[in-house]
This record gives C-alpha cells, structure tokens and sequence, in this order.
C-alpha cells in the first residue's frame, strides 16, 4: 500500500469527477422527479402507487425471479465451463475463450431473433422433441418467461464465464491440489477454497449477469411477446407511449435499487466464506 | 503521466467538440424528421432532388415517431428540426404541447390536389396529410377464413394468431375494429381489450414489430394478424396462400402528416419542402416504388401497384380512423387496462 | 487419481460442446441465414446466395451509422481505459480516502437502466449545454465503458502482489517506471479483457443510443432496429454476421498486438 494521498486522489479523481459529471448528475435530477409532487414539494407517493398495483407487483416479482434464476444458473454453468477452459492447453484456451466471447459481438437483436427460429413450432428443439418422442405435438416455448430466461441466459453468461476465467487464472495453482491431499472433497475444494479465492469474479460476474438481465429490453420484448411484461418493458412503455416520465424515472429507480442490492448481496456471500475461510 | 492524460483527453474533447460546428455556415439547411421508411428510395425520389431545387443541405433524422416526438419535446427551447413526419395523434400532441405551428396552405400549390381527408386531419390547421394507410386482417386463406374482425378470436382461430400491442401503431385501431365486431365500441376500448384478454393464453403473441411477422407466418407459427397495408408485400412474396381480408365491419388504418415546429428558423424552406413531397410528380413516384399510398388525388398508378396500395378516394373515405383526440385523451387508459387485463 | 483423470477428461469435453453450442447455436443459424437465398431467416436455410451480404453494402445510411460505432467503441474504450485504469491503481495500491463512494461513483453507470441515461444525458446535458450529439454519444459510450475498465482492471490488479513493484521502486525505478514495466505487462490480460467488454458493449449499445441519435448522425445498432422495423429480410441477419467476423478480427489483432508488445 502506498500512502502518498495527493498521488492517489490525483489517479482516481479524473475518473470519478468524469463519471459524475457526465453521468450521475443528469441521472439524479431525472430520477428526482420520481420523487417531486406537482407543487415541487418532496413525496413518496409515486411509489406507493406503484407498489399498490396489482399489475406493477407480477412485474416487479417476476424481474426480480428471471434475473436471480438467470444468475444463479449462469454462475453454475459459468463456474463448469470456466474450470473446463482453464484446465486445456494455453492454445486451445485462447480458441475456446474466443468462442465463448463470440456471441458478444454479435448484435443482440440478431441473436434475439435466431432464437425464433430455434425455439419455433417448427424449430430445431421441437424438432429434437418429437424425435426422441419427448413430445407429440409441437411445445410451446416461444413467447413465454421460459423462452426469456433461455435468451438472456444465452446473452449473459459469456459475461460470467470470462469474469470467472480471469478469476480462476489469478488463483494460485497449487490451492486445489493442496486441499485434495488434505483430504477435501470436491464440494469441500468448491466452497471453501475455490469460492473464496475468487469472489471478485463472481462479484463482477454476477452483478454484470444480474443488471444486464433486469435492463434487457429487445429480448423480453421479442422473446416475451408482451404477454410476459418485465419492468424494463414497462418502463419503455411509459415513456414511449404514454410519455409518462415520472413513472419511468419511478421504474429507473427500483430497477437501479435492485442491482445495488444484488451487488452488496453478492459481496455478501463471498465475504463470508472468506471469513469462514481465515477462521478455519 | 497524469498531465499526458489530462492533455490527451482535452485533445480529443476538443476536436470532437469542434467536429459539431457546422462546416459551411452560410449553407441554408433544412432538417427533417421522418420515419425510417424506405430512406434509400427517399433520397433518391425526394431528398436529392428537392437539394438540387433548393440549392440547400437537407439534413435527415429517422426513428419512430413518439421517439422523435420525444426529442422534439426537449429541444423545445432551441428547435434542431424544422419539419417532422408524425401520427396524426402525434401531431395533435405536438399541438398540445405548443411545439407546433399553422401551415400557412396558401404558400403550398399542391394543397388543393389533395383528398380533403388528408387536408386538415385534426382540425387545427396544424398538420397535412402526406399518406394514409389501410389496416386489416392478413390471414391463410387455406387454414381459416375471416368475414368479420371478431373471427379471430374463434377458439379454433385464436391459437393460431398475432395480435398488435396495444402500443404499436396498429393495435388500437384493431381494437377498436373488435369493440366494432363485438358491438362493444366505447372509446376506452374496454369490452375489445377483455375480450382479447380471454385469450390471451391462446393468442400466439402480442407483436411489437410487424416485420417479426412475416418470419412467424413463414414458421406456421401463425396464419393471420392484424396489420398496416404498408407491410403487406412481403405477406404476399410468402409463396403461401395469404389473403387481405375485407371483414364486414369494415377496414380501419391511420395517416401521416407533416408538421412543422414552432420556432423554426426556416419555415419557408420547409414549405417548399413539404410542398415537393405533395406534388402529383413526387407522390406518383413514392408510389409506384410501393413506398407511400397517395394523398395526391391527381396521382395515377396502375392497378398492379394500386393493388399493393390505400389507393383511391373510396378507399380512404371507407377507413374508420380513430379520431386523433380520442387517441391521445385515451392512449393511457388503454395501455392501463391492457397491462391489467393483457399484461399480467 | 485414475477415476478422476477419467472423469475430467469426459467432463471437460461435455461441458464445453454443451457450452459452446448453447452460445453459438444461434450465431451459425445467423450465418447459415446470410448465405440464404430465401426471404426470411429459417435453418436450414434455402438454397445459397450472395444477395443479402450484397444488400448490406447497396444500403446506405448503414455506412454512415457504422462509421460512428466503431469511433464510439474504440474512441470510448481508449478513453475509459486512460480514466480507468490510473483509478483502478490507485484503488487497488494507495490508501485512498473516499475509495469506496469513488468506485461506486465510476461503477454507477452499468446498473443504470439505458434509456434512463439516454434521456437525462440529453435532457440536462444535451439540451442546456448546446453540446453535439456526436460529443454526446462518446461522453455516453466513455461513461459506459468506465465500470468495465475499472473493475476488469482492479481485479487483475487485486490479483497481482503488489510486493513486486515496491521492490521495484527500492531498487531504485521510479513510481511510474515500476508501473509500466512490473504493473502493465502483467495486467495485459486484464486490460485486454476490459478492451473486449468495453468495446463490445459500446458497438452493441441501444438504448442509450436510441435517445442520443440526432439527424444524420446515429449508431449502427439503432439504424438496425430502425430498419427492422420495416423489412426483417436476411439482410440484417448478413450485417450482424459481417459485424461479428469484423470484432473477432479485431479480438484477433488486439491479442496479437498485446502479444507482440511482450518482446518488444
């Protein structure tokens, strides 16, 4: 650690004041007036209202539910193939990582849209079905929160499987073979060791994952159909239509609420396995 | 280290910075907003020429017409477009909201050539019509047949189609078109929007793009919906057997219109810019191009590209439009109680 | 250990076909469709042609739009990472008074929802200041890149011993000597990777940029929705398969570049 303060705030504060600037001021003043009421006094009441709807309440639980189920599988997924991919040789390594990076540069409208054909009644998963007899008739899965949960998922978890890369590539390498022979399973190596030592990864992973599927907007909106409203629909709703600024800037704000609860939670869970860890 | 970085950041700020001035000043320019319709064959049958007439610069912003309403909203204080194309519904936002100004339609010649529908819409003096449209039902002639817009929620129908949102272009007007069918027809659109929500589980989607459609019809995901009869054509190159159906109730639709904004510095430019864009010379060409349908009543086309069109007096005296005023002083309503009853 | 080398040398391979199909099934469909001689995206495709690739090029404010996205995504990711990665370090190195309301002061912009950024950006920046669009959007593009440079940064830093370069400094090199030659080369991987994200998430933005488009000027992803919105031909599922053989040229030439500057 380096002590010299005035080197350090001069590192940091370009950065910081940029970002403020041009960023969190005009964000405020716009979410501010979530919470003015027409005389320019303050008041919650956009907000009460907001939760008093029955309709708002569906919305707000089944964002909250797509985006956990789409994080906790991502980081599942996310943490098998990261081990997969660091365990291959440093050629085959750098090819995988690109693949599993490629979906990223392609526009997500595009990606959006191949889904349709994937998941259409005459696609290749129904296709798949009914051959291995899974299925009679052609499933529905097309315009449904399962058709969404498998667009963001595909959307994201390239996010948490780079974040989780660079995290198991910083571990040091001698961690599991060392816990191995002293006799942890290999629940015991994932919780206690390889957890802890590489939090941060799922930190950046899960709060990347958990934010991008909140604030999607293309896949909910063409994997959803409509009939499956997301906050982040609703929210283009009420500005694009009914140019109803003060409930989008209401929306904005759980939705911002939301991701910093998700990231505190995650830093959370990774602290204290750490604790446990120095304990033991 | 750090003076670099500051200095290099200043650097870069400054000729991006710098980028933003006009290049030649004394250059007269013209800026529209329209949608982003065909804007390769825009610019060769009216962008281009009109530069040349007016020996000016015209510069082009496209987008959906709430979004650019939208930005027209916060730039109010300094205006940075001098003519849009909007909604009719739009417009009377616009007007509302004092964005806009009156046409002076003396100064235009190519007013009095046009359908008297298309000559005031809203009866403000504040819009002009430039094309208007049909909406109706495109459906598989070999899998159902439609004689009434209320066909499409038959049981055996209803599994089987797309219906507008209601915040797309189309979807109100089919609503409305339904409340008609079902004998239900109040402006809060209600008895259609219950109606729709009994079969919402069955109902395919709820379509926000109507270019997704073509795919989904090509995929059987669906055999009919309800669209504008500017995406027909595609429907028609299908290979499949898709028809336009004429459901007793009649056809619904919508219209675009100009409009021009209050405080803009070149409002006579924009008069003779919105003047070309009605001419018989520039609507005939937009038409045959399948581009826009007439307003232009002078414009004639030949019956193949008339049939790809909204075309004629008939036609368009035939449409039942939602008035303008109904539509915005109940656009929030029926976002309401579709989310409530469709939405959930 | 056999039962294990057996059972990772399974693991591995499944893993990663399941994985890798999930993430690129839809991108071969994608390509398969460009190359289609049919008028909707299907799979298998019908027939082959060159004429959707052919139409991508005939269109012309495509041309316009891509010129802007990538000045918006190199542009914005250069100059996050000059603002990031100087404040990564000093987060990660120097007792820094106010550390925390600093990181999340740069962090904030990724959990913003986009149209929201989009409409303050151009209702209290934008409109009072006089500011271009074009200065707009970069501001924008930069805000958003930051959280990705300084947290991709900060983790490789976080990982890396600091003892190394305090030695570095005892034996005599300076601060910002120590840096450039212990420091940078081992967080290339991390930079690299916040460069990835950074441009990436820059070139694929819509909603911010859905607001921050003026006339003539936008970016590609917004033209592209725009143009959906009319026709949805192949051609756009072309423009998005040329796009991404682009970015991985670009991934490509920048791991190569990175590579290189090893021994240089």
């Amino acid at each position: 650690m380096f002590q010299n303060r005035a080197e350090a705030l001069a590192l940091a504060l370009p950065a910081a004041i940029f970002a403020a600037a041009v960023f969190l001021v005009p964000v405020i003043i716009l979410l501010s007036d979530g919470f003015r009421d027409p005389v320019g006094g303050w008041t919650i009441s956009a907000y009460t209202d907001f939760f008093s709807n029955s309709l708002n309440q569906t919305v707000f639980l089944r964002t909250l539910r797509l985006g956990a189920i789409v994080t906790v599988v991502s980081a599942v997924i996310g943490y098998a193939a990261a081990f997969a991919i660091v365990s291959l040789e440093p050629a085959t390594k750098g090819k995988i990582t690109g693949l599993v990076v490629l979906p990223l540069m392609i526009s997500p409208v595009a990606r959006t849209y191949a889904w349709i054909v994937i998941l259409g009644r005459t696609g290749i998963v129904n296709q798949a079905f009914q051959a291995l007899g899974i299925t009679d008739a052609p499933l529905r899965i097309l315009f449904s929160e399962t058709a969404i949960f498998i667009g963001l998922l595909q959307l994201f978890l390239p996010l948490m499987i780079i974040s989780l890369i660079s995290a198991l590539e910083n571990m040091p390498k001698d961690a599991i073979p060392a816990a191995r022979v002293l006799g942890a399973n290999w629940f015991q190596v994932f919780w206690k060791v390889v957890l802890p030592l590489t939090k941060e990864g799922l930190v950046i992973g899960g709060t990347l994952v958990f934010t991008g599927s909140l604030t999607a907007y293309i896949t909910p909106a063409i994997l959803g159909g409509s009939k499956v409203l997301m906050l982040e629909t609703l929210m283009y709703q009420q500005v694009s239509v009914s140019g109803n600024f003060v409930a989008a800037s209401v929306i904005a704000f759980i939705l911002i609420v939301m991701s910093f609860a998700a990231n505190i939670l995650l830093k959370r869970v990774a602290t204290a396995r750490n604790k446990v860890r120095s304990q033991g | 280290m750090k003076k670099v970085v500051f200095a290099s950041g200043a650097v870069l700020m400054l000729t991006l910075g710098s980028a933003q001035t006009p290049v030649l000043a004394q250059e007269k320019t013209l800026t529209i907003s329209v949608y982003a319709l065909a804007q390769d064959e825009y610019k060769q049958i009216v962008y281009d020429p009109f530069e040349k007439i007016c020996g000016c610069k015209l510069v082009v912003e496209t987008g959906n017409s709430v979004e650019r309403l939208a930005k027209m909203e916060a730039n109010k204080a300094n205006p940075v477009v001098d003519l849009a194309a909007v909604s009719m519904a739009d417009a009377l936002a616009a007007s509302r909201a004092g964005l806009i100004d009156k046409i002076d339609t003396a100064k235009l010649q190519s007013f009095d050539k046009l359908y008297d529908i298309a000559k005031d819409p809203n009866g403000d003096g504040m819009s002009v019509g430039y094309t208007f449209y049909a909406t109706s039902i495109a459906y598989r002639s070999d899998k159902m047949k439609i004689e009434s817009w209320a066909d499409l929620l038959k049981p055996e129908y209803a599994s089987h189609i797309a219906w507008p949102n209601v915040t797309t272009n189309q979807g109100p007007p089919a609503l409305y078109m339904l409340g008609q069918a079902l004998g239900k027809d109040t402006p809060d659109l209600k008895g259609a929007i219950e109606a729709v929500g009994e079969s919402k589980d069955d109902i395919v989607t709820f379509y926000e793009k109507s270019s997704q459609l073509v795919q989904l019809m090509k995929q059987e995901e669906i055999w009919a919906a309800p669209i504008g009869r500017f995406t027909w054509a595609p429907f028609a190159k299908l290979g499949l057997p898709v028809a336009w159906a004429m459901p007793k109730e009649g056809q619904t639709g919508g219209m675009n219109v100009m409009i021009l904004t209050k405080g803009s510095k070149n409002r006579d430019l924009a008069l003779q810019f919105m003047d070309f864009w009605l001419s018989t010379e520039v609507q005939t060409k937009l038409a045959e191009k399948m581009i826009d349908s007439p307003a232009n009543r002078q414009v004639k086309v030949s019956d193949e590209v008339a049939g790809n069109l909204t075309y004629g007096e008939e036609t368009a005296k035939s449409l039942k439009l939602i008035p303008s005023a109904v539509a915005l002083d109940n656009r929030a309503g029926w976002v309401k109680s579709w989310n409530e009853t469709v939405g959930q | 250990m056999n039962s294990n080398t057996l059972a990772r040398s399974l693991f591995i391979p499944i893993i990663l076909f399941l994985v890798i199909a999930f993430l690129i099934g839809p991108f071969l469909i994608i390509v398969a469709a460009s190359f289609s001689a049919g008028d909707t995206l299907a799979f298998p495709p019908q027939g082959f042609s060159l004429r959707w690739i052919a139409k991508v090029f005939t269109v012309e404010s495509f041309r316009a739009s891509f010129g802007m996205s990538l000045f918006l995504a190199i542009g914005g990711t250069a100059a996050a990472l000059v603002l990031g990665i100087p404040a990564s370090y000093a987060l990660s190195r120097y007792k820094l008074p106010g550390a925390e309301v600093i990181r999340t002061v740069v962090s904030a912009p990724i959990i913003v929802p986009g149209i929201i950024v989009g409409l303050a950006l151009l209702r209290y920046i934008v409109v009072p200041f006089q500011v271009g669009i074009t200065l707009a959007l970069f501001l924008a593009h930069t805000a958003l890149v930051l959280p990705y440079a300084v947290r991709v940064v900060s983790a490789s830093l976080d990982n890396l011993r600091s003892d190394i370069e305090e030695a570095a400094v005892l034996l005599g090199s300076s601060r910002t000597g120590a840096f450039f030659r212990v420091v940078m080369p081992n967080i290339r991987g991390g930079i690299l990777s916040a460069f990835i994200l950074g441009f990436v998430t820059s070139f694929n933005q819509v909603p911010v940029s859905l607001f921050l488009s003026g006339p003539g000027v936008r970016t590609l992803p917004v033209d592209m929705i725009a143009y959906m919105e009319i026709v949805f031909d192949p051609s756009v599922a072309a423009l998005s398969a040329l796009l991404a053989f682009l970015s991985i040229g670009i991934v490509f030439a920048a791991e190569r570049f990175l590579g290189f500057s090893r021994y240089v």
